[in-house]
């Protein structure tokens, strides 16, 4: 690992403990969105009192971006839990199993594969309450397919690897070894790069149907996308309330991805 | 002709294969109506319906029948291209008329922006060559500044044309070019054209691009064949190039969904009459018939799309055909 991926790897390390240390915070701070607005101050430029300035209507933003981590943090986790672990399991099924069990499988792998992502999460809000847990269930299990084939092609690299053989020779039970000598002790750099990715994606999911305004999180709790949604109306002079929630999505999203992508190298690294 | 054979079974194979996962999809799609709370078909119309506008309706989706009746019911007539009847954003239109072009457009753009996409990757690729530690700075940013969503991408995109118009064109006195400023509705093709860089520069797919690019060039470039035809004297280039089109095609197909989501929102942003907007406003509007008729489409589009590469890559490389013969 070079010099530069090491930096790579701290930087983006330290984006993502901020917003996992603002997501677990924020649900603790009282914020009354309604309390927030503020005729007297609109559109202030950053100051002491207002770190990163005002809104529209006079309200804080930074606070309105440390509370707006609340829309995506709990739901990106479980969007990437579920992914990931469905899909590990899906795909070690797929590649140790032989027979119909595999082909069901891998047939209904397929299958979720070929459904476009947001067209269906688009589909699925027309017709059911839409809401951020629902729009983040539908993600992960749209990312099922896609964690399970990398899981599977290493099942299948390694299946035929002699100790994972001498394990089974050994008496070991063929679950166990799947669920720990392969999933758990080889597969876990690939399950934190495709958690990272999961994650980054409902992040995006979440702040661009808020943009759009009528799924996702609505006026007046805060999220990042409904924030950058001010755009619309904004004065060209004026364009921190936009510019402060566009930067947070791009460095969050980045973040997460080098940081999934780094961690998951290093990780290789250390296993092989 | 053993080999033309060989073609043919596997196309025929690959589109078999196409059909049964378009059936599958659309099940999913299918079930994904019906298990909406309630009664369905008051979930799915729009407040203050009339009754027999929800009659026609629940005949048309099989809503009135037992789901696997209904969904053959419904598989039947969409089949034939009869998606129904728009019910609010273009009332009594049938969707295929409006999503028709709208589709058209959306295919044309991301299809463009994907072969942009491409074009760029590989002109990077091979100038950048051989990786080393110098250019990790560039590939470092370039990561960094393509990871952006695409819909952000627009905004920053959009914002920075409309400061530029203002400073340089409109404030110099000039007459200002009809798609300023940018959210505005109008018939000219530059939207277009903007949506497509946006598309290549978000969604991070420019860095995927260019790295899945850059290991196959470096694959065949450092190929043991290509030694030996550089050692005759003969000119690399014609197998290079033909030895690439396998990967690029899949690159080109594996990615398609991708572009496929990301211009939905950026069709949005830039207001073109794309399918994304469409679907968007339709759903906005719950206008069920149309986003149902454009939720098959996408799929089908990525469907097809992997069919052909499947076929593509059978024609060109004839390995391809041996080791799925």
């Amino acid at each position: 690992m070079g010099r530069f991926s090491r930096i790579g790897l701290w930087l983006s390390g330290a984006i993502v403990l901020v917003v996992v240390l603002l997501g677990v915070v924020a649900p603790f701070i009282p914020y009354e969105p309604a309390d927030a607005v503020s005729y007297d101050r609109v559109l202030e430029v950053p100051s002491v009192s207002h770190v990163l300035g005002t809104d529209e209507q006079g309200r804080d933003i930074a606070m309105r971006l440390v509370k707006g981590t609340e829309a995506f943090f709990l739901p990106g986790l479980m969007a990437a839990g579920i992914a990931v672990l469905v899909g590990a399991l899906a795909g070690a099924v797929a590649g140790y199993a032989t027979g119909p069990v595999r082909a069901v499988i891998v047939g209904a792998l397929q299958l979720l594969d070929t459904l476009p992502r947001l067209v269906f999460i688009i589909l699925v809000c027309t017709i059911r309450n839409p809401s951020v847990t629902l729009i983040a269930f539908v993600a992960g299990v749209l990312f099922i397919p896609t964690v399970a084939a990398v899981i599977r092609r290493k099942v299948e690299a390694l299946g035929s690897e002699d100790y994972i053989l001498a394990h089974i020779a050994h008496g070991f039970h063929s679950v166990w070894v799947i669920l720990y000598h392969i999933l758990w002790l080889q597969c876990w750099p690939i399950m934190v790069r495709q958690a990272a990715y999961v994650f980054g994606y409902v992040l995006f999911v979440e702040t661009g149907l808020s943009y759009l305004g009528d799924y996702g999180v609505q006026e007046p709790d805060p999220s990042w996308g409904n924030m950058v949604a001010q755009v619309r109306s904004l004065p060209p002079d004026a364009p921190w309330p936009w510019l402060v929630p566009a930067a947070a999505i791009v460095l969050t999203i980045s973040g997460f991805l080098a940081f999934g992508n780094l961690a998951a190298r290093r990780g290789e690294e250390a296993i092989r | 002709m053993n080999r033309l054979l060989g073609l043919v079974l596997l196309a025929g194979r690959r589109l078999a294969g196409g059909l049964l996962l378009l059936v599958g999809a659309s099940f999913l799609i299918y079930f994904t109506i019906r298990s909406a709370p309630g009664d369905a078909i008051d979930a799915i119309t729009p407040m203050g319906t009339p009754p027999e506008v929800k009659e026609k309706l629940a005949a048309d989706f099989g809503l009135d029948q037992p789901p696997l009746a209904g969904y053959v019911t419904w598989l039947g007539r969409s089949a034939t291209g009869d998606f129904g009847e728009s019910l609010v954003f273009a009332p009594g239109e049938q969707v295929m008329t409006i999503a028709r072009p709208a589709f058209k457009l959306t295919l044309l753009v991301s299809g463009g922006a994907l072969l942009l996409c491409l074009f760029l990757a590989t002109a990077l690729a091979v100038v950048l060559g051989e990786p080393s530690p110098r250019q990790q700075l560039l590939t470092g940013a370039l990561y960094f500044v393509t990871a952006a969503p695409a819909f952000v991408a627009a905004i920053f995109f959009s914002q920075g044309m409309n400061a530029f118009v203002r400073r340089f064109v409109e404030d110099a006195g000039y007459d200002t070019p009809p798609w300023y400023p940018i959210p505005i509705y109008s018939e000219s093709v530059m939207p277009y054209f903007f949506a497509g860089i946006v598309l290549v520069a978000g969604d991070g797919l420019f860095m995927d691009m260019l790295n899945t690019v850059r290991a196959e060039i470096l694959a065949v470039r450092n190929a043991q064949f290509i030694a030996a035809i550089r050692a005759k004297g003969a000119s690399t280039l014609p197998h290079t190039f033909r030895n690439l089109v396998v990967p690029f095609v899949s690159a080109f197909a594996a990615r398609l969904p991708v572009v496929l989501g990301g211009v939905v929102i950026v069709e949005y942003v830039f207001t073109l009459d794309g399918a994304g907007y469409l679907l968007l406003e339709a759903s906005k509007q719950r206008d069920f018939p149309v986003v149902v008729g454009l939720s098959v489409l996408f799929t089908l589009a990525i469907i097809v799309m992997n069919l052909l590469a499947d076929v593509v890559r059978a024609a060109v490389d004839p390995r391809e055909v041996a080791r799925n013969g």
